[in-house]
């Protein structure tokens, strides 16, 4: 069975159809790259499999559970969870304090008894764990805006990671990120790889040919083709161009 | 026997201008019929009314007269929801469904397909460097081979342009002077002289060498 599993998705803005009939089976612990051009509808899918947009047509199903058009919070309580193109981060808090923050137990019990929780142990352990999964166990009192790019890649992770998720959603991970920070981060994600069913949407192909079991190339919304690194390396024209180097 | 795919029959399209005397200031006609599955590459210079030609083929840019036939369907009779299911048109990364809705739609007929025969790809972002090419040629061969019509709109600025048109289309319509000229193939295209004018001096040179190495 697969942990994802979408069917005919149709997504419509306006008079611009951004999705259509987009099918996609990701199977459990499968690390599933997605690239395309800009404006390929990428992000738009992501949305759909997290709750953001609801598809006008077509089904999500999350471990064989329809979960179509449920709300963000309701798909991450599922277990999913998703990092974003541009980052969304709790800048004034330190990193300890972002990943608590994305703990589900600490959010059920409201920002009113925050300086309780922040001292619990339950939460600080779990925190300091995510952390320590994606290097920054050193950097935990370290407050989010004074983190360097890299490590606010990573933290975004480690708060997704916090939420012990079934799926993690990475949305163009290594954006911004110089050449240093990809290798750390194809280093961080490749750790994950096989713990947990990963999808990423990414234009660096060297991390995602790297890392990913299979790639659905999105474009005028839809999966124009789709295969393992090595399949879509065969191509003539992707040969030629820059993705060829990494063939 | 079945209806041929696509068929142009008389079409006529005039833009005018003024509102007591009326000038005409674009014409575009075309009167063709693309009866088997393939992809049909489209060129014309700037202006020349490539994109009314695929507005009319898919159903949103009515004819002045004539008719565009959809496997034997008349498009601009079909309800407006239903176009897609007859004809698609993606333009660069995106696909539109944008329609000058005259007629009601209660008024018009349902189309008789559930998933579209013809695809107009107006102006796709070919970029040499991030190998989406390669993906993109095989979909339009891919949807041949699944018994469509690909209809592939490009306005060549490089020598890969043209290897591209070359490599993929199976004819080709030359849209110019308000009309369009069908031409069996890549060889024929660049013998056209409006072609040759089109493309200048240096582009001119590289189609001849691609055509010269066609089989």
């Amino acid at each position: 069975m697969s942990m994802i599993e979408a069917s005919g998705v149709h997504v419509r803005f306006g008079d611009r159809v951004v999705l259509e009939s987009v099918d996609l089976a990701v199977g459990e612990g499968e690390f599933h790259g997605v690239m395309g051009p800009n404006g390929a509808g990428k992000t738009t899918f992501f949305n759909v499999l997290t709750g953001r947009v609801k598809p006008s047509r077509g089904s999500i199903r999350l471990g064989g559970e329809d979960v179509t058009g449920l709300s963000p919070h309701r798909i991450a309580a599922k277990g999913v969870a998703r990092s974003f193109q541009i980052m969304t981060l709790f800048d004034d808090y330190s990193a300890r304090d972002n990943v608590m923050m994305g703990l589900p137990a600490f959010r059920a019990r409201g920002f009113d008894g925050w300086q309780a929780a922040a001292a619990d142990r339950r939460f600080t352990d779990k925190a300091s764990e995510a952390l320590a999964a994606v290097g920054l166990a050193e950097k935990a009192d370290v407050r989010a805006r004074d983190l360097s790019y890299g490590d606010r890649r990573a933290l975004e992770i480690a708060v997704a990671l916090a939420q012990e998720p079934r799926v993690l959603c990475l949305d163009e991970p290594t954006s911004g990120l110089g050449s240093d920070g990809i290798q750390r981060l194809t280093a961080l994600v490749g750790r994950l790889k096989g713990q947990l069913t990963i999808v990423a949407i990414e234009h660096d192909m060297a991390f995602l040919f790297s890392l990913a079991d299979r790639i659905s190339v999105v474009h005028w919304g839809q999966v124009v083709a789709r295969g393992t690194p090595h399949e879509l390396q065969q191509n003539e024209w992707v040969r030629r161009s820059n993705l060829g180097r990494f063939a | 026997m079945t209806a041929p795919l696509l068929v142009l029959d008389g079409v006529r399209k005039v833009y005018t201008r003024g509102r007591i005397v009326r000038r005409p200031t674009f014409t575009l006609e075309a009167d063709l019929a693309l009866e088997e599955p393939g992809i049909v590459g489209v060129v014309g210079p700037n202006g020349a009314g490539k994109t009314t030609l695929f507005e009319m083929m898919t159903g949103s840019n009515a004819p002045t007269s004539g008719r565009v036939l959809v496997v034997g369907t008349d498009i601009h009779r079909v309800k407006y929801r239903e176009r897609d299911r007859l004809a698609i048109h993606y333009h660069q990364s995106y696909q539109v469904r944008r329609f000058h809705k005259r007629v009601p739609s209660v008024f018009l007929a349902p189309s008789p397909t559930t998933s579209p025969l013809v695809h107009l790809f107006d102006e796709p972002q070919f970029n040499l460097q991030d190998g989406y090419i390669g993906f993109m040629l095989d979909f339009f061969r891919k949807l041949r081979e699944e018994g469509r019509l690909v209809v592939l709109c490009m306005h060549p600025t490089a020598a890969w342009h043209l290897e591209i048109l070359a490599e993929i289309a199976g004819q080709f319509l030359f849209v110019a002077d308000g009309g369009v000229t069908r031409k069996p193939d890549f060889r024929a295209l660049v013998a056209e002289p409006r072609f040759r004018l089109y493309l200048g001096p240096d582009l001119t040179g590289a189609a001849e060498t691609i055509s010269s190495m066609q089989k």
